[in-house]
């Protein structure tokens, strides 16, 4: 058994929780694995780094999940490690500074891992937890030294994916295989959909009044907003674990099996299919008419929706791309960001933490963090 | 390699798991105990062959070590004596060798379906047979145990370590058989207090669901011994029964015994009649 388990060396931990990155105006905010960072998105200059050193006596994470700026505070989750053992806080540190200026646990002794960071309104956090809850948090307000919990929505199994927010409704998928409708000032329900036989760990998305998301049950679901009835459904090959990208006449998401679709935006028919070599987490990102997909199988596909060409299948041939970037060789999971002309994409494993890759060619821009200069060699 | 490692061995282990786990009312260390169960008496026949010849080998110690020192400068007949008294030493090790891919499935197996992190779940969801549907609905299992213990996490009462450290060590004091060699003796018994040790440190770190899984595998291994003894020592009986035969009427040749039989020397000719009344003892004659 012991040959079975993964011998750690030394050095930093293997990582186990999903990396996920932010950009707000010239700085990046990014979680990966037991370090949050912040860097200039026009160079990679790091200009902090929490924590700053390891700290056995006080472990923190590892993160995980797209961090938040609430105010000048950003906030990101603790999440699980590899063995299984779990960060059940969400930490609050300064915009400017990276030290920790609150964190905030569970009540009781429930609490689990905030998978996903959380979302806000500005005023109130909402932090949805594995032990099924959606907390509702207000850092203005202390309580025994940590925010204030307002409310808290409970549902019957973890919530590993972050709520929508959206006109003071938080649309909330769970792994109990619903997705809730929960009044964002009280925490009522309002409703919730029923129709998914497996969880819903994606983050759902709205447009015109219908939410799309997909389920485990290799189904991808068009909710109406209003009621949670159901508006179309639409079968796929595997698991739907990404959040959907939506123009105004299609969606755009990926599947377990590394299968992108894009589907009508009215009827959920397939348009096209185009298959990568493994798993697609990420939320796929359009920027004018390009759309780019990251993949689990290290690789970067850029396609041009003016120009996609498929089969009677609806399948795109592998190389009819607008190009791929193949040699970063590194597993993506998490939604890359377009600043500019740059596409900075987090990565899972490995020294380098962001690629940024030109939009118009995929070849590398820089690289985060820096790499150090090399040393002359001796006598040289 | 990997790749047909998975579609071969765990991702059968894994779906199986999972249906199993659907039959017993969504209680998975019933579904563990049930597939280690199935697994165990699958390799039964294997289990048993590697015993005997374990058994076996342990028995024929100090004849191996004879014939290796007599025949240490001529390496020919020293395979072919080895050979002639059925030293196979793969016999212990070969059917442990065909078990130990089945061992690391299933343990791959719990280890996906437990799916402890995003990640092991995302993991999970590539390899459930399309054709099997219903098994998505089951995730994430219940991985509560009587309401104590998070089989997804490690055992914060430290009652699997434990269990795990007393059955691998009555495991392994039962199944390796004894030795009349010191030094395989020495090791024998250092490995029956190092290997208990080591998983229960092991198990402080990983998720007691398999732990639950090495528990039963070794309670199961032990009972397996108790049923299978018999047989065990009926062989042993008739391996010493054949060893015995073939010192004493054979050619192989032993540390004590000559080769040829020994010769009847008669009884020298008396010179004296014996008298019908008297019999006089002859010197250095055998009595009958």
């Amino acid at each position: 058994m012991l040959l079975l388990s993964a011998c750690g060396g030394g050095g930093e931990v293997p990582p186990s929780a999903f990396p996920g990155m932010v950009v707000e105006g010239p700085s990046a905010y990014l979680a990966s694995n037991t370090i949050v960072y912040k860097f200039d998105v026009s160079n990679g200059a790091e200009s902090w780094r929490f924590p700053t050193a390891p700290d056995t006596a006080n472990p923190r994470g590892p993160f995980s999940g797209m961090p938040i700026k609430v105010g000048d505070v950003i906030v990101v989750g603790g999440s699980t490690g590899s063995n299984g053992a779990y960060d059940k806080h969400l930490y609050g540190m300064s915009d400017t500074t990276g030290q920790e200026v609150w964190r905030f646990t569970p009540p009781g002794d429930k609490g689990r891992e905030f998978v996903d960071g959380a979302v806000s309104d500005g005023k109130l956090i909402y932090a949805p937890n594995g032990d099924g809850n959606l907390y509702a948090i207000d850092p203005a307000q202390k309580d025994n030294n940590q925010p204030k919990v307002i409310w808290t929505f409970n549902t019957g199994n973890r919530l590993w994916g972050k709520p929508l927010l959206a006109d003071g409704i938080l649309y909330q998928g769970a792994l109990d295989h619903k997705l809730y409708a929960i009044n964002a000032a009280t925490g009522k329900e309002l409703w919730r959909f029923e129709g998914a036989t497996a969880p819903i760990a994606a983050t759902p998305t709205l447009k015109d009044g219908v939410l799309y998301v997909g389920a485990f049950d290799s189904n991808f679901y068009a909710v109406n907003a209003k009621d949670g009835s159901l508006k179309w459904k639409s079968t796929v090959d595997g698991w739907v674990w990404t959040a959907a990208t939506v123009t105004k006449d299609a969606v755009y998401f990926g599947d377990v099996h590394g299968k992108l679709y894009a589907l009508d935006l009215e009827s959920g028919q397939h348009n096209w299919t185009y298959e990568t070599r493994d798993t697609i987490k990420a939320q796929p990102v359009i920027s004018g008419t390009m759309l780019f997909v990251v993949s689990v199988d290290t690789n970067v596909y850029a396609f041009d929706l003016t120009d996609i060409r498929k089969d009677a299948t609806g399948k795109v041939d592998y190389n009819n791309t607008k190009w791929q970037n193949i040699t970063l060789a590194r597993r993506m999971f998490s939604a890359p960001v377009v600043v500019g002309d740059a596409l900075l994409i987090p990565i899972f494993d490995g020294d380098v933490k962001v690629w940024a890759l030109d939009v118009t060619t995929g070849s590398r821009k820089y690289q985060f963090p820096i790499p150090p200069p090399a040393t002359p060699a001796p006598g040289k | 390699m990997g790749n047909i490692f998975d579609i071969l061995v765990v991702n059968p282990m894994t779906n199986i798991l999972l249906l199993i786990y659907d039959l017993l009312f969504h209680n998975y260390v019933l579904a563990i105990l049930v597939l280690t169960i199935i697994i165990r008496l699958i390799t039964l026949p294997l289990t048993l062959k590697q015993q005997v010849s374990s058994m076996k080998m342990a028995a024929m110690q100090p004849q191996i070590k004879a014939i290796q020192e007599k025949y240490k400068k001529e390496p020919q007949k020293l395979s072919e004596e080895m050979r002639k008294v059925g030293f196979n030493p793969l016999g212990g090790c070969l059917p442990l060798l065909v078990q130990f891919p089945i061992l690391i499935g299933l343990y791959n197996a719990i280890t996906r379906t437990l799916a402890v992190t995003p990640l092991s779940l995302l993991e999970l969801g590539k390899h459930i047979y399309s054709f099997l549907p219903n098994l998505s609905s089951l995730v994430p299992v219940n991985s509560t145990f009587l309401g104590l213990i998070d089989l997804g996490q490690p055992d914060k009462l430290f009652i699997i370590p434990i269990l795990v450290v007393a059955t691998t060590y009555f495991s392994t004091k039962l199944t390796t058989p004894p030795s009349t060699d010191a030094q395989t003796k020495q090791t024998n018994q250092m490995m029956s207090m190092m290997m208990p040790v080591m998983f229960g440190f092991f198990m402080l770190s990983a998720p007691a669901g398999l732990g639950i899984y090495w528990i039963v595998s070794n309670l199961i291994g032990i009972g397996q011994y108790f049923l299978i003894k018999p047989r065990l020592d009926l062989a042993k009986a008739e391996h010493a029964a054949a060893t015995s035969a073939s010192s004493s009427g054979g050619s192989t040749p032993s540390v004590s015994k000559p080769s040829t039989p020994k010769a009847r020397i008669p009884p020298p000719r008396s010179k004296v009649k014996p008298s019908s009344s008297a019999r006089i003892a002859k010197p250095g004659s055998e009595s009958k």
